[in-house]
């Protein structure tokens, strides 16, 4: 079985989109403007339809995802494939124009070939297009956004294409009366880039509403085909304008809703008469928290997805704390499970005080990134930092004293808090802690014996 | 705050019952001070009724084995609640002081 968001079967989906582009542009441009009835000159197309032949084949093998899980059965891939797309593919990528050929030479039809009416089947290949790049909104590092952009642009291109085709199509069907707008135009006899060209332009210059007027229709027909084509284009322009200003909006939204809510906070406090350096301080821990959880609220992000889910993102979210502070290496995987769903997440300013000198220990701290600096305001010296990995509070929580000092942030700093509920919880639920505790304890007693000889509790 | 001193030998068995807290450890520092001073070399302070330690208590503790040390004595501890052991543990103490779980064990061990 292929896995539909497979390395190999993306690359090969990426062929198959430049592919579908390519077949959808070319067939049409041969329809209207090469009028080679025979087969030269079409070799392209039909190497092309080889990929898409070998597509469909691919498609019966290509797993997908049902209620988020991706099913692996051949027969249940199969089955599906049938069900959903496997007519529009069949008749997308069958040369039935080659069949049609051997069995009855070039029938003609409307003033074209039947072969040739019979290769523009392939223009439903764009129905593919849409499936690919639906595909592609499940990968985690697409932007949904971006894919809607491409969508549009693609689509709209195409669009453009076609009519632009089927614009000349008209005169050309009827051989090029004297009214008909390809002989008032005088490119009867120019060859095909330059008929195409000037084609294009009208259908561009019509769809933006710009309209010239150096090419007008002379006929009723043309009439009939400019009008339905501006009133394409005018939906058509009104539906990219707006389209384009929501997707922008949609590419930086999060960005967006989080400068409106630091203007609307500065705002708040300006007409509060704050003043302008802690005004500035406010704004910039919105920087900050930018910059670190793109405005995200991590712990009410933590408390909505469900448990399991939630203990797999915050294994992640504190890879490095685990390896860094000794607590959580030497504790078992129970134990650390339940720690790290039992921290909440702080966010500490640069110069703000972490735990304040005479307050009774409620909590303990262990620092996930920045530094903080051990203060006493008794004798006003510092006793040291600490940083990345480190802890402070068991000293207080378990003695029940009064800290004798007070921790700094130096600069931004991101703390992990366990407090005291659940201190006594884990401790109860998990005879273990104790003993995981003796032993980091045992590890740094040089340095808290040190403190606690300075008389310094944390 | 109780203290009791007795000797088993050339030990010096200090039990200390009660509170060693920020108002009781100047006495109890006072108490093994005045042994040391007396030429006290092998101190065990036995624990077995103490409820409960500060971390002024610790501080006596542990100004009181850098003495000893300095000296060429010892400090041993046994025989702690598991109130008291749980601070041993937290605060590093129990590593680097001797404890041990109780009495004979510790004069043994001397």
């Amino acid at each position: 079985m292929v896995r539909e968001l497979s390395r190999s079967r993306l690359i090969w989906d990426a062929l198959i989109l430049g592919l579908i582009v390519v077949s959808c542009l070319l067939v049409a441009y041969q329809f209207a403007f090469a009028q080679a009835h025979a087969l030269e000159g079409f070799q392209v197309v039909y190497l092309i339809d080889l990929f898409f032949l070998i597509d469909i084949g691919l498609n019966f093998v290509t797993t997908y995802r049902e209620r988020g899980v991706e099913v692996f059965d051949k027969r249940q891939c199969s089955g599906r494939y049938c069900r959903r797309m496997l007519v529009v593919d069949v008749v997308a990528a069958v040369p039935f124009d080659l069949i049609a050929w051997a069995l009855i030479g070039n029938g003609h039809v409307l003033g074209g070939s039947l072969v040739l009416a019979l290769r523009l089947l392939r223009l439903f290949r764009i129905v593919r297009l849409f499936v690919i790049l639906r595909r592609w909104e499940a990968l985690s590092w697409s932007n949904p956004a971006v894919l809607r952009v491409a969508k549009y642009f693609v689509s709209i291109l195409l669009l453009i294409h076609w009519l632009a085709c089927f614009w000349f199509y008209s005169s050309l069907a009827s051989g090029f009366p004297a009214d008909s707008w390809v002989v008032r135009a005088g490119i009867q006899g120019a060859d095909a880039i330059s008929q195409y060209i000037r084609s294009l332009y009208w259908t561009i210059t019509t769809m933006t509403t710009v309209g010239y007027g150096d090419i007008t229709p002379g006929r009723t027909i043309e009439y009939v085909l400019a009008g339905i084509i501006m009133l394409m284009g005018a939906s058509l322009y009104a539906f990219i304008i707006g389209s384009i200003a929501s997707l922008l909006n949609s590419i930086n939204a999060a960005k967006n809703r989080h400068w409106e809510r630091i203007e609307s906070v500065t705002e708040f406090l300006r007409d509060q008469k704050v003043s302008a350096d802690l005004n500035s301080e406010v704004r910039n821990f919105y920087e900050h928290i930018w910059e670190r959880y793109r405005g995200v609220d991590r712990n009410r992000m933590l408390d909505d997805l469900p448990p399991p889910l939630r203990l797999k993102v915050l294994l992640h979210l504190t890879e490095e704390i685990r390896q860094t502070v000794p607590l959580f290496r030497h504790a078992s995987s129970l134990l650390r499970d339940a720690l790290l769903t039992s921290l909440e997440s702080r966010t500490y300013t640069p110069g703000s005080i972490i735990a304040h000198e005479g307050d009774r220990g409620k909590s303990v701290f262990f620092i996930a990134e920045g530094t903080v600096e051990i203060i006493s305001a008794a004798d006003n010296k510092s006793y040291g930092t600490m940083s990345n990995g480190d802890y402070f509070g068991f000293m207080s929580l378990t003695l029940d004293e009064r800290r004798t000092a007070s921790i700094k942030a130096v600069g931004y700093c991101e703390m992990l808090v366990l407090d005291r509920a659940d201190f006594g919880r884990i401790k109860e639920e998990f005879p273990e802690f104790s003993d995981v505790l003796k032993q980091v304890s045992a590890e740094r007693s040089e340095q808290l014996s040190g403190l606690v000889m300075d008389g310094i509790i944390l | 705050m109780e203290i009791k001193t007795t000797e088993t030998g050339d030990i010096n068995v200090i039990e200390v019952a009660g509170h060693l807290d920020t108002n009781t450890s100047p006495d109890a520092e006072s108490a093994i001070n005045t042994l040391i001073d007396a030429g006290a070399q092998k101190v065990l302070i036995n624990f077995a009724a103490l409820e409960y330690i500060s971390s002024a208590g610790l501080r006596v503790l542990l100004a009181t084995a850098k003495k000893l040390k300095a000296s060429g004595g010892d400090l041993k501890i046994c025989s702690l609640n598991d109130t008291v052991q749980e601070v041993f543990d937290i605060s590093g103490f129990s590593s680097i002081l001797t404890v041990s779980n109780d009495q004979d064990e510790a004069l043994a061990s001397f």
